[in-house]
């Protein structure tokens, strides 16, 4: 069935690139206005705003999933598209908008289900042979029972208190004569944290990346990947700075791991985009974490390296057509870096920066994309995530691509809240990113602090503060009668003015 | 009646102190003489079409803002990075210098207040020793009798206050020599 119209059950840049696309594609698009956000850009953009400002308080509107499929209903809309978050990965959503007649821009609700759940899907992954990060099932008992699993699964192996957090009662065994103290010492350490001495074992991972694979598939059995995003950059399991492809892969680990994803898809009968995330140690061993049944955020730098629009291949595969390549048509070129442009203070251990964008100017140029969902005036509000933008670059090296990157950052000028800029420049400018030589522990290890700093930039700052205060003394002094005036001028206006004099 | 802007005889001079007490020295913030900590600089300050703020330093542009302002309390974003000044004069500069000093010299702490309340007791003395974290008064505030305790050990110099008085924050109850 083709798809004449779409409603985008999402905001921000996401929408907007949704919206894009389903546009250029000549479908009528039709967005969502919240009374959180009634100013958005997305609603700027689309051809009809459907309104939920009277939404209740109890179920946030992208979460609303009666509303919505009545909304769809009502006004004959042919699909929904879900983007990310909310229902992206809502299997009773998905079969909710089947019984409905409405097409769900996604996989099935079967396919959702099965990797949404965490044990059905490794279950899948080891039936079809993808390796695992192995360990317990469970709690361990005793020393014999963990040297039988630590010989299983091969050292190193990591202890973990079940009933635990923040690193204690954990213990990294490296080898077989370890095993007995760390347990006895990981028990003892579990038991007067935690109140509860059980434990368990899993294969330990040192210092992994994070590498996941973008596949598509249709639903007439027709399966490709599109390569990997390197997503190592991460602080908290955020994912701060995406690359495709990465450093870590070579063209047969690339195959292999490509195939492991296909398989994995094809498992499920997948269908539409997806990704399947591994994690990626010092020698090259690969282990699958978990797939996501959605398109992601960090999406455009498969696009800039493949050509392909996810989101085109999504809505052609929902209206049932079949993959217009196949894998070996897929040619992967040059290097694209993203970076999340977040109202974040990176200063303030990433805090989100409330307020209002006073102005806001982001690059264009060749080989520069930007997905962004705020404009002049947007309101970055406690209720959404704190994502402003994207900047993606395309470069044919690594090299280059880093070099675009940094200049590019330097030309986004938002004015009215902090940014995660500064951090990204860091990142560009670190010895060891550079070389392609970092995991996820990258943050925490390397950087000595989170933010991009030249040497002179506190001595300009304290001019800039000087200049204004004397300024302000200034024109006091000069227009000592009419205060009013004096408190009004900006000092930028003044400089001119007394200039002038 | 025309005013006439006064006719700078001296070099203006300000002192940008960060919270680390690292200090800029900025004179003539407006003129080609300008210069920081001694130095001569060229720092160019403008505006653009979109109302962004830019300094130009060796052929670089840099995005600033001040977003926060209070009195002589500054904070400048510069390239997306804040940075919190205190402006001063030399007068005040040196005045708060001085305080500084004369409150090196002087030997005293004070107890104050934490909040406003009633005194229940006096635990010490004039001219007895204590330790520090060694309870000196029974604060009441809100219904809740709260032991005061002292930050640093010595003599109790003076005691301001006596049972049954009621304080307000931040008043000075008891000084302690070091």
């Amino acid at each position: 069935m083709k798809i004449t119209s779409l409603l985008i059950a999402n905001r921000g840049e996401i929408a907007v690139r949704i919206n894009e696309t389903a546009k250029r594609l000549k479908i009528k698009t039709f967005g969502i206005k919240t009374s959180k956000e009634p100013n958005a850009l997305y609603l700027r953009l689309v051809d009809d705003v459907i309104d939920f400002s009277d939404s209740s308080e109890e179920i946030p509107e992208f979460l609303d999933i009666e509303r919505i499929i009545e909304a769809a209903r009502i006004n004959k809309i042919d699909a929904i598209h879900p983007g990310y978050g909310f229902l992206a990965e809502n299997p009773y959503f998905a079969r909710r908008c089947k019984e409905e007649n409405i097409i769900f821009i996604g996989p099935s609700d079967t396919a959702i289900y099965k990797m949404g759940n965490k044990t059905i899907a490794k279950q899948i992954a080891m039936k079809h042979k993808i390796p695992l990060l192995q360990g317990s099932q469970g709690n361990v008992k005793n020393v014999r029972e963990a040297t039988d699993i630590a010989e299983k699964i091969g050292y190193p192996v990591i202890l973990k208190a079940a009933a635990g957090g923040g690193g204690r009662g954990m213990r990294i065994v490296e080898k077989s004569s370890q095993l007995e103290k760390m347990f006895k010492m990981a028990t003892n350490e579990a038991l007067k944290a935690f109140n509860d001495s059980s434990v368990f074992i899993e294969k330990y991972v040192r210092n992994p990346r994070h590498i996941e694979f973008q596949i598509l598939g249709d639903q007439h059995g027709h399966y490709v990947h599109l390569g990997e995003r390197e997503c190592s950059i991460q602080r908290k399991h955020q994912k701060l700075i995406e690359e495709s492809p990465s450093a870590a892969l070579d063209d047969k680990l690339r195959a292999e791991m490509g195939e492991a994803a296909v398989s994995i898809a094809r498992a499920v009968d997948y269908y539409s985009a997806g990704t399947v995330e591994f994690l990626l140690d010092d020698d090259k061993n690969y282990f699958f974490m978990e797939m996501n049944t959605r398109i992601q955020v960090e999406h455009p730098v498969t696009e800039m390296v493949s050509g392909v629009d996810l989101i085109e291949l999504q809505i052609r595969i929902a209206e049932g057509k079949k993959l217009p390549f196949t894998q070996k048509d897929i040619r992967l070129s040059g290097w694209a870096i993203e970076c999340r442009i977040n109202a974040e203070d990176v200063q303030a251990g990433f805090s989100p920066n409330l307020g209002i964008i006073e102005k806001i100017s982001l690059p264009k140029g060749k080989n520069i994309r930007i997905d962004s969902g705020v404009t002049d005036y947007s309101v970055i509000t406690p209720y959404f995530d704190s994502m402003i933008a994207k900047l993606i670059v395309h470069a044919d090296t690594r090299e280059k691509a880093i070099q675009t990157v940094s200049a590019a950052l330097r030309k986004c000028l938002i004015k009215g809240i902090k940014t995660t800029i500064p951090f990204c420049l860091k990142v560009m400018n670190n010895r060891k990113f550079r070389k392609a030589d970092f995991n996820t522990s990258f943050i925490e290890k390397e950087l000595d602090n989170l933010y991009y700093q030249g040497a002179e930039d506190e001595m300009l700052a304290a001019y800039v503060a000087t200049f204004d205060f004397a300024a302000q003394l200034e024109t006091d002094r000069i227009t000592f009668v009419d205060f009013e005036r004096g408190k009004n001028i900006s000092p930028w206006v003044l400089n001119k003015w007394l200039k002038s004099l | 009646m025309k005013i006439i802007s006064r006719k700078k005889k001296t070099e203006n001079q300000y002192f940008a102190v960060t919270p680390h007490g690292k200090k800029y020295m900025i004179v003539n913030p407006f003129s080609e003489e300008l210069k920081i900590n001694s130095r001569k600089e060229e720092i160019r300050i403008f505006e653009d079409d979109d109302g962004f703020t830019y300094l130009e330093y060796k052929n670089k542009k840099y995005l600033a803002e001040i977003i926060e302002k209070y009195q002589n309390k500054y904070t400048v974003l510069l390239n997306g990075v804040s940075y919190s000044f205190t402006i001063e004069t030399p007068i005040s500069y040196n005045r708060r210098k001085f305080l500084e000093k004369h409150k090196q010299v002087s030997k005293s702490e004070t107890i104050n207040a934490p909040m406003p309340g009633k005194i229940i007791e006096l635990l010490v003395e004039e001219n007895v020793t204590v330790k520090e974290g060694e309870a000196i008064l029974i604060l009441e505030a809100m219904k809740m009798q709260n032991e005061i305790t002292t930050h640093v050990s010595g003599t109790v110099k003076k005691i301001s206050v006596r049972s049954g008085d009621t304080v307000a924050k931040d008043q000075v109850m008891v000084e302690i020599e070091r």
